[in-house]
C-alpha cells in the first residue's frame, strides 16, 4: 500500500524532508496528498522508490532525480524534472515552461500541453508530450527524442546541435537551422513502442525535426544565417 | 523577479466579493517573490460623481500638517466630502466631478511634490514597504470589498525601495486605471524620454511606470483598451507579464519570449491570475484548472456591468 504524506499548506522543505525520511526508513512508495502547486518536491531523489503527487506541483518537481517513478495527478510549474539522470515522471495535466530542461536520461510524460521551452538543452532521455508544445521547443537540444503529438508553436527545434523532435500535428514555424525529414521504419517502431503501451493513439503522420547542421560550424558564405541567428 | 496577481468577480455585484482577503491571500504566497514592497489596486463600488483620491504625505513636516495642506490645496479644486488619514496616506472622497479628465491633471499640478497614489471612481490603490502582510495589519486591506483588483510584491532590481517606487502604479491623470508588472521593460528610458518630451511627468525611476503611461497615451489617441494591450507586445523590449485594470475590465499581457511566469484559473464566478500556481491553489477553493498563457498573448475579461453605488 505504501506510506502516505498530507501535504495541505506545509512547506517544500517538511514535505520534502518527510519523504526522504520515508524512503530511509525502507519505503518504496509514497503518496503525496493535496499538494498545492508548492515548489522543489522530490528534487534530487536518488533511490528508486514511486513517488505520486495527489495534486498540481509547482517549479522544478522531479529536478535532479536519479531512479525514481514519479507520478503527478494534476499541472506542473516551470522546470519540472530539469537535469534529472534516470526514471520517469508523468503528468496528467500541462506543464509550464522549460519542462525537461537538460535532462539526461529517463522519461518525461506530459498527457497535457507544455508552455514555452520544453526539452531545452536536452542532453538524453525521452519527453512525451500528449497535447500541444509552446514556444521554441527542443531549443539547443544535444540528444534524445521529444514527442509531440499535437500541434508545435513557434521556433520549434531552434538551434538544436542533435536529438529529434517528432510531431503528429502541425508545426506553426520551425526554429534556426532546423530541418523536417521523413520518419523511416525504425522511427515508427520507437514512435509505436512508446506511445501505445502508454495509452497514446499513434497519429497516422509524423514530421521529425532534426538540426540542419548548418549552426555546428561558421561559414562566411552563410553571412546571412548567422546574422539571423545572432 | 516579482509577483503579481488578478482576480475579477464575474457577477459584477458591486461590494460583495472580498477582493481584499482574496488578493491578500495570494500575496502572502507569492512573498519570497518580491519582499521589498507589497501593495494591491481595489476596484470598488463606485462613488460616481465623486472621487477617490490617495495622496501620499510626505514625511518632514507631521502628517497633520501635510494633511492640511493637501486638503487645502485639493478644496481649491473641488469640495472635500470626506478626509481621513492612513499611516502616510489622506484618503479622500472629493466631488462632484463631472469630468475626471479634466480635474486630475490640474489637481496633480497644484499637488506638486504630493504625490496622488490613485484617482477614480472605483479605484483605491494601497501599497507600502515590506511584506504583505502588514498591508493588512496596517490598512486593512483584508476588509476591502469590490468588484476586481489587482497585487503586487517587489523584488527591486533597478530602483529604490520606497512607497514611490512599489506597485500598483495608478496612472497620474487618468481615472481608475492601474497596473502590476513582473520584468523588465528595456526600452523605458527611450519610451520615457518621448513621454516627457510630449509633457508628461514620472514620479519614480522605476521602468514599470512606463506602462500605464504608454496605455494611457495610446487610449487618448482612441485607441482601445485592447488595442493598447496588443500594441505594446511590440512597443515594450524586454520581459514582461503585467497586468492592467480599468474600471470594469482585468488584462494580462504576456512578452513574444515567455520570460515571466503567469497563471491564469477561471470558475463560472471568477477569474484568478498569478505569477505562480501557488498562489492560486493556496486561496481559492473547488476544482480549477490553472493555465500558463502561450507567448505575445494579450487577454481581457470585462464585468458584466459597471458596478453599482451600494448603500
Amino acid at each position: 500500500m505504501g506510506a502516505e504524506v498530507q501535504a495541505g499548506n506545509r512547506s517544500s522543505r517538511e514535505i520534502n524532508q518527510e519523504i526522504k525520511d520515508l524512503i530511509r526508513s525502507g519505503e518504496n512508495r509514497i503518496r503525496v496528498r493535496g499538494t498545492q502547486a508548492q515548489h522543489n518536491l522530490a528534487v534530487g531523489i536518488l533511490s528508486p522508490v514511486s513517488i505520486s503527487f495527489e495534486g498540481s506541483v509547482g517549479y522544478y518537481c522531479g529536478g535532479l532525480m536519479d531512479g525514481p517513478d514519479v507520478e503527478i495527478l494534476g499541472s506542473a510549474g516551470w522546470g519540472l524534472g530539469e537535469s534529472m539522470a534516470a526514471g520517469t515522471i508523468q503528468v496528467t495535466g500541462n506543464a509550464g515552461n522549460g519542462c525537461g530542461a537538460s535532462i539526461r536520461g529517463g522519461t518525461l510524460v506530459v498527457r497535457g500541453s507544455t508552455a514555452a521551452r520544453a526539452g531545452i538543452s536536452m542532453k538524453g532521455g525521452l519527453l512525451i508530450i500528449g497535447g500541444g508544445c509552446g514556444y521554441m521547443t527542443g531549443f539547443m537540444s544535444q540528444k534524445g527524442t521529444v514527442i509531440v503529438c499535437g500541434n508545435a508553436g513557434p521556433g520549434l527545434g531552434d538551434s538544436m546541435y542533435e536529438g529529434r523532435i517528432f510531431v503528429g500535428g502541425e508545426i506553426q514555424e520551425l526554429g534556426n537551422d532546423a530541418v523536417v525529414e521523413e520518419p523511416d521504419q525504425e522511427d515508427w517502431d520507437f514512435l509505436s513502442r512508446n506511445l501505445e503501451p502508454r495509452g497514446f493513439p499513434v497519429p497516422s503522420s509524423f514530421k521529425k525535426v532534426v538540426a540542419g547542421r548548418r549552426l555546428w560550424n561558421f561559414n562566411r558564405k552563410e553571412r546571412d544565417l548567422w546574422k539571423e541567428v545572432l | 523577479m516579482c509577483g503579481i496577481v488578478g482576480y475579477l468577480n464575474r457577477s459584477g455585484s458591486g461590494s460583495s466579493a472580498p477582493i481584499g482577503s482574496i488578493l491578500l491571500g495570494m500575496l502572502k504566497s507569492l512573498d519570497c517573490r518580491g519582499p521589498d514592497s507589497a501593495g494591491v489596486a481595489i476596484f470598488g463600488p463606485a462613488r460616481t460623481p465623486n472621487l477617490k483620491l490617495r495622496i501620499k504625505l510626505n514625511g518632514g513636516a507631521s502628517l497633520a500638517d501635510s494633511a492640511d495642506r493637501v486638503r487645502t490645496i485639493v478644496s481649491e479644486r473641488v469640495p472635500v466630502i470626506e478626509s481621513v488619514t492612513v499611516q502616510e496616506y489622506l484618503q479622500l472622497l472629493v466631488g462632484p466631478v463631472e469630468d475626471a479628465k479634466s480635474l486630475l491633471p490640474p489637481l496633480e499640478k497644484d499637488l506638486d511634490d504630493f504625490e496622488l497614489v490613485s484617482g477614480g471612481h472605483q479605484l483605491e490603490i494601497v501599497k507600502q514597504v515590506g511584506s504583505p502582510t502588514h498591508l493588512d495589519t496596517g490598512y486593512g486591506i483584508s476588509r476591502l470589498t469590490g468588484t476586481h483588483g489587482i497585487g503586487h510584491t517587489r523584488l527591486s532590481t533597478e530602483s529604490r525601495v520606497d512607497l514611490s517606487h512599489s506597485q500598483p502604479f495608478g496612472v497620474h491623470g487618468v481615472a481608475d486605471l492601474a497596473t502590476v508588472h513582473n520584468g523588465h521593460i528595456t526600452n523605458y528610458h527611450k519610451l520615457r524620454g518621448r513621454y516627457e518630451q510630449m509633457g508628461v511627468r514620472f514620479f519614480t525611476e522605476n521602468d514599470s511606470e512606463v506602462i500605464g503611461v504608454y496605455l494611457a497615451h495610446q487610449m487618448s489617441r482612441g485607441r482601445t483598451f485592447r488595442e493598447a494591450l496588443e500594441s505594446s507586445l511590440d512597443d515594450f523590449d524586454g520581459s514582461f507579464s503585467y497586468l492592467a485594470a480599468s474600471g470594469n475590465e482585468l488584462a494580462y499581457a504576456k512578452d513574444r519570449f515567455g520570460f515571466k511566469p503567469l497563471l491564469v484559473a477561471e470558475s463560472e464566478d471568477w477569474v484568478a491570475i498569478a505569477t505562480e500556481e501557488i498562489a492560486l491553489r493556496s486561496t481559492l477553493t473547488g476544482d480549477f484548472d490553472a493555465l500558463e498563457p502561450g507567448v505575445s498573448r494579450v487577454r481581457i475579461w470585462s464585468l458584466p456591468e459597471p458596478a453599482t453605488e451600494t448603500a
